[in-house]
This record gives structure tokens, sequence and C-alpha cells, in this order.
């Protein structure tokens, strides 16, 4: 072996991974986040940044084509590994490091050898063929399918291209293939071109499976319209799972529900606090959010749950940064069926923030209780489990009211800050089909 | 007060600027670590986890880059490579002790002017993939350089108010004595603010933020990535080293030579800003402008005021 492929070999050995959540896959992510930061290895914010992409769920033959031009997205040698059971995050991420070493020794090799390396549970898929990234699948506008798309007028005429904005040209001048994005009033009453991008299903602290289709001017969201990627049939969600065990008659203990509580807030907590830009204490919560799953007994949890959240409750930096931005007062907020923290907290990002911390501090001291949760008290982390909405539900409807004019950064905040679970089976309004 | 420098230095200039940031980037590495994975096990793994961005290097040195539809590769290319050009050349009259590269009386100004470069600089590199987050990335820049510059501006000018002078060397000799930091604390302290939004680091980082997927940053990969994101680390020790002859009194220090002073405030002026970068979330400048405008400037102003009429009793 000469030296440059050692060196090629040696550059692969911490590799970093996008990480692919498919709805229903929440145990999963879990699993892999976990084995990703046991080995040190790099979480990519988006395609261009990796070499590896590993898809937490079972991919129907759609949603694995659309996962394929994503990975088309990434810098060749562009492979991937699915993890599609518990307990294979560390197989799946060994064999993607084994393909990458040897494709990292003899770079100009065919891939057509690397189909389905793994037999069963996780495939490897490697390069389609060893044509270099083609300009025209380099998925220009980020993650999958971000076509810049275009709206003629009005918005009937943007409904019309809902199911394949983008693909649609009418009489519009193209660019590279590319429709050139029209324009439209905007809150000034000034025209000004309006972008059609949608956010997600893959993008970096974003909720696994939800799409947002918004129309920006500028940095401006002007106007957004939810989608999602089709979930589990069960709607069965990771979070929700001890309520919804109660629900059925199964006896839970509620010191399971108060872990799960706990985890669930500390997800979302890091969620946010990673796109504040603030990632030490995103870093540390969502380590202790893996301890609190793991059983980590409950005073050493309470202990290092106390010190971040401190540290996050007293930050003027923070208060200032989030403060007013997505008001939902309680009163609206029960008018669109939201129940849990976001009615609670009755307020702007930062005050959703301070119930989510102050709910997983009280959460933290039911840890060992093992009395039956209550069978007629069904509050999981995001709202009332087992009624006839999922409580994720209320906060999709709520979206498009809280995000109209929001700045592009402010419109993150918001999404995660109500961090809807799409594993819940929420549905979208119709006609609107996963394949823009 | 500054001595000739013999050819050489040229070259040692940005080995010594890429040696500073390999520690500083080693450094961050091992605390941002620590937030992820807990406290080191061992001395061994301390030092796996300061190697990190060494073998980020590697792999990005290996990486093929990548090119999106109808990119404006050009450009963007330009705005790349900009940013490690901008620092090593702001880093021209960056002193060592009392030597510097070159010690022009329009010292100070060349620094700001190499240091402006960086608007474009990002703005390119956001526009360059056609990619919208991209852009977004790109604009933040633009306005982040409204939200900084003035007070920025107005710091370095009571700095070279205190001297009476526009070149480094003369700014290091007035301070024989009384650093600036001390008699012009508000001044040092916007320095230090703006050192980190020229370099868009740390609490200034949202042209490359995480919740635009990486902003400007977004589409590079390989060594445009390393020259680029290695670049920004190269302006933020240029720019955290160049407080160290305006406020710090350069290579003024008992004991110690004048070299090593210079080195020994440069690496506690990194290292303050590094660990202190913890304590803060990014700050938006739809919030901060605002701050920058009526707090930051009214402020630099009467801190200038204060330093002109001090200069004037003489």
């Amino acid at each position: 072996m000469d030296l440059r492929s050692r060196l090629r070999r040696r550059a692969v050995q911490s590799p970093v991974v996008l990480v692919a959540v498919l709805p229903g896959a929440t145990e999963l992510r879990l699993d892999v986040e976990a084995e990703l930061r046991r080995r040190g290895w790099d979480i990519a914010g988006a395609p261009a940044v990796a070499d590896l992409l590993v898809v937490c769920g079972s991919p129907d033959p759609d949603v694995g084509r659309r996962l394929d031009t994503l990975r088309r997205a990434m810098p060749q040698p562009a492979l991937r590994v699915d993890v599609s059971r518990p307990g294979r995050a560390a197989q799946a991420l060994d064999e993607g490091l084994a393909l990458l070493s040897e494709r990292a020794a003899s770079p100009s090799e065919s891939a057509s050898g690397h189909e389905d390396a793994g037999a069963g549970e996780h495939q490897a898929h490697s390069g389609s063929g060893s044509a270099p990234a083609e300009p025209g699948h380099g998925a220009p506008h980020g993650h999958e399918h971000q076509h810049p798309g275009h709206e003629a007028a009005g918005h009937t005429e943007q409904d019309a291209h809902g199911g394949h904005g983008g693909h649609d040209h009418h009489a519009m001048s193209t660019v590279a293939g590319l429709p050139m994005a029209d324009r439209a009033d905007d809150r000034d009453g000034l025209r000004l071109d309006r972008l059609l991008l949608p956010l997600g299903p893959v993008l970096a602290d974003w909720p696994a499976g939800l799409i947002l289709r918004c129309a920006l001017q500028g940095d401006i969201v002007q106007e957004v319209r939810v989608d999602r990627l089709p979930g589990p049939p069960d709607g069965t969600s990771f979070w929700n799972e001890p309520w919804l065990r109660a629900s059925r008659g199964e006896p839970v203990a509620l010191g399971v529900g108060a872990r799960r509580r706990c985890a669930a807030h500390l997800d979302s907590l890091g969620r946010l606090l990673s796109l504040a830009g603030w990632g030490d204490p995103a870093a540390r919560l969502r380590r202790l959010r893996d301890e609190v799953l793991d059983g980590a007994p409950a005073g050493q949890c309470g202990e290092r749950l106390r010190a971040v959240a401190g540290r996050v409750e007293r930050s003027r930096t923070l208060r200032w940064g989030l403060a007013g931005l997505g008001r939902l007062p309680a009163e609206r907020a029960r008018r669109w069926g939201v129940t849990g923290p976001a009615l609670e907290a009755d307020g702007d990002v930062h005050d959703r923030l301070l119930v989510w911390l102050r709910e997983a501090r009280r959460a933290v001291r039911d840890f060992d209780d093992v009395r039956p949760l209550p069978a007629g008290e069904l509050i999981g982390p995001r709202g009332t489990v087992g009624g006839s909405r999922p409580p994720s539900q209320a906060l999709l409807d709520v979206l498009p009211e809280l995000l109209a004019g929001a700045e592009f950064g402010c419109a993150r905040l918001i999404v995660a800050s109500l961090d809807p679970d799409v594993d819940e089976s929420v549905a979208v309004s119709a006609g609107d089909g996963a394949h823009v | 007060m500054s001595e000739a420098v013999p050819p050489w230095a040229v070259v040692i200039l940005p080995i010594a600027l890429v040696s500073v940031a390999v520690v500083t980037v080693g450094f961050d590495a091992v605390l941002s670590a620590a937030a992820v994975r807990g406290r080191p096990g061992s001395l061994r793994e301390l030092g796996f986890r300061a190697a990190a961005p060494l073998r980020e290097v590697l792999r990005l040195l290996v990486q093929p880059s990548r090119r999106t539809t109808a990119a404006d590769t050009a450009l963007g290319r330009i705005g790349v490579v900009l940013v490690p050009v901008a620092a090593v050349l702001a880093g021209a009259v960056l002193p060592l002790g009392f030597r510097s590269l070159s010690d022009p009386t329009v010292g100070i100004v060349w620094f700001n002017a190499m240091e402006a470069l960086a608007w474009a600089a990002v703005w390119l590199t956001g526009w360059g993939p056609n990619s919208a987050l991209s852009l977004i990335g790109g604009y933040r820049f633009l306005a982040q350089g409204l939200a900084y510059e003035l007070p920025h501006m107005f710091a370095i000018t009571t700095a070279a108010l205190g001297a009476e002078s526009l070149q480094v060397g003369e700014v290091v000799a007035a301070q024989d004595g009384l650093w600036f930091a001390v008699w012009m604390p508000v001044a040092f302290f916007v320095y230090l603010l703006s050192a980190m939004a020229m370099s868009f680091w740390g609490p200034f980082g949202h042209p490359l933020g995480r919740d635009a997927a990486g902003g400007a940053a977004m589409e590079l990969s390989g060594v445009d990535r390393l020259v680029f994101l290695g670049g920004r680390w190269l302006l933020m020790v240029v720019t955290a080293g160049v407080s160290v002859p305006l406020f710090l009194g350069g290579g003024h220090g008992p004991l110690l030579p004048a070299w090593a002073w210079t080195l020994v405030k440069t690496a506690l002026v990194l290292a303050a800003l590094v660990a202190g970068r913890r304590l803060l979330p990014t700050l938006r400048m739809e919030r901060y402008t605002e701050f920058a405008w009526l707090v930051l400037v009214p402020a630099t102003l009467l801190q200038a005021l204060v330093v002109a009429v001090v200069v004037l009793n003489r």
C-alpha cells in the first residue's frame, strides 16, 4: 500500500456523519447519537460536510429515492448505511467505517461490489457507480429536493404547485434547469423575489420527518405549509410510549413516565439550545438525556441537571435573544387545542424553554416512584395523550400562524421551541403528497 | 521603537500564525469534547481530543470537493481564499515583541482595511454555491458588519488617539508604563467583541449558524472548507493578537523578553475568548445591532472623548 492510500485510510477513521431520521425511528436516533458520541465522530449539519449517511428507520422505496438524492449531495464516496432495529447502531457504524476505508484504499474502484454488503437488518449502499457527483444532482439548495420553486400569481397558483413545486417550469425562465424565483408583494408592499424552499425532512436539529414548505422573501418566511414524511402506521411515539401503554390498561410505574418526560424535554432543549448557538449546554443536556434513559440514579441526574439548567435559566443573553419570538398566549393556544408545556408556558420561545427546564427538574424527583401512572391523567411530554388528537397535531396546526413574517433563524427557533413529534400520527392538510 | 526584520520573516509570519491557530483550535476542541463526552479519563485521551482538529484537517485534505448546480465557482473560491489572505495581510503589522513584518505610519488603518476584506469574503462564499441557506448566511455577515464595524473603528481610533499616532509601533511605545486597557477599558472591551465579530466566530458565529445548516460554509467541502474555516481561525488569532499591541502594552513587561510577553498576552486573550465563548449563545444581529448602535457607539465615543481630553491636557 502506498503512502497516499495509507493517508486516505487514516483520514476516514473519524468520519463526519449525516443522520437522516425517518418518522418512528426516535429510539434508533438516540442509539446512533449515543454511539457517535462514544466514538467521538461528529454529526454533520449539512450533506456537504458528511462522509457517511446513516439512515435511522426502514425507508419505503419512495423515501429511499429521496434519501439517495440526499446522498448524492454529499462529497464522494457518499456512502450510506441503514439502522433499522434497536441495538444495531454500533454494527452499522462499523460497517460504514469499513466501507469508507475500503473506498479510501482504492478510490477509483467501481462501487458495484458493495451493494447490500450487509444482509438483513442494515444494508450498506455505496455510491451509485463510480461517477463523480453530477452537477445536476448536486442538490443546489442544501437538503434534499430543495429546488427553488416559484409561484406565478396568488395563492391558488401556489397551492396548485404544492404537489410538484419546483419541477413545474411554466413559461418561466430557467437557469441550469432550475426555475427562477418569481416575485410577489412582501410585507411592506414591495415586489420582491419569492423563493419556495422546503425545510426538512432531513435537517440538523429538526423534528424528524417534518417538512415545512416555506415561501421566503429574502430571509423572511412569508408563508408556511406543513407537510410530513409518512410515519409508522400505529403512530406509536417513543416519547409518549409509557402513557400510551397506561391508556391501554398496562401497569406502568410513575418513575418510568417521569424518566421519559425528563428525557423528552432534555432532547427538545438540546435542539433549541443548539439552534440558539449555545452548543455547550446543548451537548451537556443531550448527554444527560442518554444517562436518564439508561437509568442513571436520580440523585446524579438531578445534580447535573441543576448545574446546567441554572446556567441556562440565568443567562440574560439567551433571554434577550429569545424573548418575544413566537408568542403564543394561553388563550390562543387553547383555541388551537394545544396542551402540555406550550400551553403552560403562555408566552414566547424563552418561556417555553423555561417550562421544559422546570418540568424536567420536577420529573427527576419522581424517577424512583414505583406507583402506577394514574389511568385518568395521561399527560405526556407534549400534552394530553390518548385523546382524539395526538398532542403534536395542535403544535403543527399553530405553526403557519406563528411562522408567518418571522426571520429565517427565528422561524427555526420557534419550530424548535414547540418541537412537534412527527412520530405521533399527526395528519397534514390533504393534497400535499410527499413528492415535491 | 520597532526594528527592521530580516526578509525571511515573510515566510515565518504565516507559519507562526498557523501554529498559534492550531494550538487555539486544539484548546477549543478539548473544551467542546468535555461538554459532549464528559471529562477525559486519561492524559492520553486528552491528547487525542486535542488532536481532533488535526484529524479533521487530514479528512478535509483527502475529501473531494463537490459542486452545486449553477454555482458561481470563481466568486465562491475568491471568497474562500480571501479569508486566510486577509488574516495574513492584517498580521503584517502585528508586532512580535517590538518587531513586526512592516510598521507603516498608518498601520492601524492597514489592519482595519485588511480585516474589512472579511466582509467580501464571507458574502462571496455565501453567494458562490447558489444555495438559499448559504446565501442567508452570507447576508447575515453584512448585517453583522453594520453592527460591529462602527464601535470597532471608534475603539481602535481611541487607542491611536492615546498614542497620537496610527503607527502600531508608536502605540506600543506609548504604553511603556500604563497599558491602554487600564485607562480605556470600554475601548478594550468593545475591541474584544469586534475581534470575535470580524472573525465571525463564537457568539458572532451566526453567519455560519447551525440554524442555517452551516450558513455561508454550508456547501463547502474538502479543501475549500479547510481554507475557509482554517482562515477563520487565523483571522481570530490575528484580531486577538492585535489587541496586545493596541491595549495590553505589546512586548512591555518585566523579566521576560519582549517576544515572550507578546506570546503570553496573546495566549491569554485567546484562552479567555475560547473559554468565554461557552458562556454565551449566538447573538442574532436583529437584536445586537440595536445594542451596538444605541449603547456601544455612544460608549466608545465617550471613551474617545475622555482620552482626547486627557491627551490634550498632557
